[in-house]
């Protein structure tokens, strides 16, 4: 019997899809059987991120319909094995899924893999609630902001009151150079307003975009420092303690030269 | 999970008498059963208890609460206050005040504590006086009709007196607060450093003092509090 894990944020924008794709790849990287489950009906995200939105025949909606056999609608990743998606309907809207209908869904995604990812939409109403019904965790994403922070702490009361597992947290797009100024939260800071279990921090990168955009989730680039963060999301699911990665900037010449002569 | 420190209120006799300079005031518990309360009332005026109300004439007040009463039940009820010669029912209604000021025999309010982080968009509210173990987040709103103090960050909004009590307070461990309300006074929180703290009202402004100064304040408070009520 698998876990289902929902990634929630009450925010949009603030990188639920991206980090549904890239922990979801990190497990399957480290031999897990994942699906994806793409909540956000009408708005659809998480197959562009993977690069398979060529391939989707039919999706969520037609397998709660009984328009088809869940198996038929689950699309195979590229690059592995064991990672599948279970696309979201683009074309109709968050009414046409129950939350009972995805408890049945999941619960028999469960049976046949590790861990069910489900994407959540953006937002508290009806379609947060649909995909939030069958979690078994919560991982609550949030970006250094005032408004993310905030959002967080509603969906994490919402959670609360649903009793969804032990909800934790991810700080997304964090800039060391901004926290240190004192332009952005620092983690210490949202962390004790929230009140929550830290699961990861994944510090700000372009190429996490341009990977995106290409349909290649970056955790496939270990050359990327949110690369090896997304990893150590995706031991910490597992059980593994791995401590939080350093996010000083690595010193170029001039800086190591000027640490080195003794200038801080 | 929240504790009442108020035990709870079922098992009170259906009938309470309260002594005054005026006379007797009778309290008939507004939940009970007529039938009960009528039981009640003639063994406690006619049975053992009924050498107590004996004596001169005494003026009597009976108080039956939010309860509609039927013609045939006032008269069922009157009849029992009948059965004593010496007294003279002088009013019969619903006084909440008497009411009020019985249920809390010493002017206790309900004080209530909560254990946990209040988060946003999770309005809590209290009847009495609250201790919130745990911060109050963000936007997040607690009311009391009494005072709030917050063992832990108050960054949200307090609301204390919500039903109009001005000597409300609100204190907290550290006072960062977006907004205070007491009564019907809104102030935006000074942008200090956060410290214990209280806020109060002032005639009508609100002002904020070091929790130092709290238990002289609290003093005064309940003196002039007492002196309002003779």
């Amino acid at each position: 019997m698998g876990t289902a894990i929902v990634m929630t944020s009450g925010k949009g924008g603030v990188g639920k899809t991206t980090t549904t794709a890239n922990v979801s790849t990190a497990l399957a990287l480290l031999g897990k059987k994942v699906c994806m489950v793409d909540a956000d009906i009408g708005l659809r995200n998480l197959d562009v991120v993977m690069g398979l939105e060529n391939r989707i025949i039919y999706d969520i909606v037609d397998v709660a319909n009984g328009d088809c056999r869940l198996e038929q609608a689950l699309i195979r990743d590229k690059r592995f094995e064991h990672l599948v998606l279970l696309p979201a309907a683009q074309t109709k809207d968050k009414r046409a899924l129950s939350a009972e209908k995805m408890v049945e869904l999941v619960g028999e995604l469960k049976h046949s893999f590790d861990f069910v990812m489900i994407d959540c939409p953006a937002g508290i109403e009806e379609g947060f609630r649909v995909a939030v019904a069958p979690a078994d965790m919560a991982i609550v994403v949030t970006t250094p902001e005032h408004t993310a922070v905030r959002d967080a702490d509603r969906v994490l009361g919402l959670l609360e009151r649903d009793k969804v597992g032990e909800p934790r947290l991810v700080v997304n797009r964090i800039r060391p150079d901004m926290v240190k100024r004192g332009d952005m939260l620092d983690i210490d800071e949202i962390v004790q307003v929230l009140g929550c279990d830290l699961l990861g921090v994944i510090p700000d990168d372009e190429r996490v975009i341009g990977n995106s955009n290409r349909g290649e989730p970056v955790v496939l680039d270990t050359s990327v420092p949110a690369a090896t963060a997304y990893r150590n999301i995706a031991r910490r699911i597992l059980g593994e303690s791995v401590p939080l990665m350093h996010l000083e900037e690595k010193a170029g010449l001039w800086g190591r030269l000027r640490k080195w002569v003794g200038g801080r | 999970m929240i504790l009442e420190s108020e035990p709870l209120m079922d098992h009170r006799p259906p009938v309470t008498v309260k002594g005054t300079r005026e006379g007797l005031t009778f309290l008939l518990d507004e939940r009970a059963d007529v039938e009960r309360v009528c039981g009640y009332l003639e063994t406690l005026i006619t049975g053992e208890t009924g050498k107590l109300f004996e004596g001169p004439t005494v003026d009597v007040y009976v108080d039956y609460g939010k309860r509609a009463l039927t013609p045939q039940e006032t008269w069922r009820i009157l009849d029992v206050f009948r059965k004593r010669d010496n007294f003279l029912v002088r009013a019969w209604g619903s006084a909440p005040e008497a009411r009020e000021m019985a249920r809390r025999p010493h002017g206790m309010r309900p004080q209530h504590i909560y254990h946990g982080l209040v988060r946003s968009g999770q309005p809590l509210s209290f009847d009495g006086d609250v201790v919130i173990i745990g911060d109050v987040n963000p936007s997040a709103v607690v009311e009391a009709t009494g005072d709030i103090y917050v063992f832990g960050r108050l960054l949200g909004i307090a609301h204390a007196g919500v039903d109009g009590d001005e000597t409300a307070v609100v204190a907290a461990a550290e006072f960062a607060p977006m907004q205070i309300r007491i009564a019907d006074v809104v102030s935006r929180a000074p942008q200090m450093r956060a410290t214990m703290e209280y806020a109060y009202l002032e005639g009508r402004e609100m002002r904020v003092a070091e929790m130092k100064y709290f238990l002289p304040w609290h003093k005064l408070r309940k003196r002039s509090g007492r002196e309002e009520r003779r």
